[in-house]
């Protein structure tokens, strides 16, 4: 149903409703309906008319006025940042979520905070990967997880055009051991998520990354961007990220 | 039900703006507003609408659920947080204009409304939408809305007023 005839079909129940104590409006409501431009004519001109006589009416008007514009401004800051993810999640028609996010964001570890970057939530279609698939995790790729430290610079070289750099190994809600990691290929940059099952490591999530600066090594991203990695892992993680001395020590023993 | 057409993508694209400003007056916390309006989109990417829709009621009554759904799912963290002795620690920017400071006040007052006061509030005073339209929105009767909209005014201006006076 449109909202057009949804409006019509809605019903007018402005004459039967009563204030809190069960008597009319009060004059805070007319001078509500009265801002809104939802009085009839005759409301309209009685309460023109009082306004004229009642200083008090008047002040309490602008001040209700006055509040709405604060309101409206609050509202237009807020609307300035709409993430441009999302927008560009939108556009784009050659990507699909690779696993709806319905988890919020609710890590604030200063490990999950640091490793936070610009990731669009969203895998590339298979038919854009015919070359270079960032999902396929290789025997060299799998000892980059199996073996490196994570770490905030430097990248470790793989074959194939490939770098890569561990950032972060936290523990998964099933028990399983989970690293995120930076991986580029030539031009590319992809953030992702793998996890340790039954000796192998398996991606969980590959996102094209956003804002990786192969030059200046890695350039954080706006607020926004960011919080699209944690969520993320906040999927994944039932637990704080590890420490380096815990992750050697992970890492030592074999996982 | 399938995947949004182009013109759907477009009024989706479209209803942005709008759509993150009734996020926040879901919410009131521009954090999860944020979050809000990324799980919204991404529902609607997965699971697509009628062909037939009226994609900015459909985004709005996609974005409540969800909401309603974080808030039942929050409710039942929070009673773990607290039986666990955990402190949300959030903190707030400090603003050292006036201006800024009074949006902060204005800001922290509407957060103190009740989330369906707020939206109507938005709805109305910020979207311009009359209260008819406003009302099929939010799905309620007009009343309803003429109702949330005047209490939301009443007891803004009410929190303000005391702020100011306790500040002065």
């Amino acid at each position: 149903m449109g909202v057009a005839k949804k409006v019509k079909d809605m019903r007018d129940d402005r004459k039967n409703v009563v204030d809190m104590d069960g008597g009319r409006v009060d004059d805070d409501h007319l001078l509500s309906m009265y801002i809104d431009n939802e009085l009839d004519a005759e409301q309209t001109i009685a309460l023109v008319s009082r306004l004229k006589s009642e200083p008090a009416l008047r002040t309490r008007l602008t001040q209700l006025e006055e509040n709405d514009g604060l309101v409206r401004r609050v509202y237009a800051q807020s609307t300035v940042s709409v993430p441009n993810n999302v927008a560009a999640l939108i556009r784009s028609d050659n990507v699909t979520l690779f696993r709806p996010v319905r988890q919020w964001r609710r890590w604030t570890t200063a490990a999950v905070a640091a490793s936070c970057a610009a990731v669009v939530a969203m895998v590339l279609n298979t038919s854009q990967t015919a070359v270079f698939n960032p999902m396929n995790i290789d025997a060299q790729m799998a000892h980059a997880l199996e073996s490196s430290p994570s770490r905030a610079a430097g990248w470790e070289i793989l074959d194939e055009e490939r770098t890569f750099r561990s950032v972060l190994t936290f523990p998964a809600a099933d028990g399983k051991w989970c690293r995120e990691f930076l991986l580029s290929h030539r031009e590319a940059n992809w953030r992702g998520v793998a996890c340790r099952d039954g000796g192998n490591w398996v991606n969980q999530v590959v996102g094209s990354e956003v804002f990786l600066n192969q030059e200046t090594q890695y350039r954080p991203a706006g607020a926004n961007d960011s919080q699209n990695v944690a969520r993320f892992i906040d999927e994944t993680a039932t637990d704080v990220a590890l420490g380096p001395q815990q992750e050697a020590a992970l890492i030592q023993s074999g996982w | 039900m399938t995947t949004l057409t182009s013109q759907q993508r477009q009024d989706l694209i479209d209803e942005l703006p709008r759509l993150k400003r009734y996020c926040l007056s879901l919410t009131s916390d521009p954090a999860d507003a944020d979050d809000l309006l990324q799980i919204t989109v991404e529902r609607l990417l997965e699971k697509g609408m009628p062909a037939d829709a009226h994609v900015a009621k459909w985004a709005h009554r996609v974005c409540k659920n969800l909401w309603i759904d974080e808030i039942r799912s929050r409710d039942v963290r929070n009673r773990y947080a607290l039986s666990e002795g955990v402190i949300d620690g959030a903190g707030t920017t400090s603003a050292n204009t006036e201006e800024s400071v009074q949006l902060d006040r204005v800001s922290a007052a509407m957060e103190h409304l009740p989330a369906e006061q707020r939206a109507a509030l938005v709805q109305v005073a910020v979207e311009g939408r009359s209260y008819a339209e406003a009302a099929a929105f939010l799905e309620v009767p007009i009343g309803t809305i003429m109702s949330r909209v005047a209490r939301a005014r009443k007891a803004l201006a009410a929190n303000l007023e005391w702020n100011e006076e306790r500040e002065a």
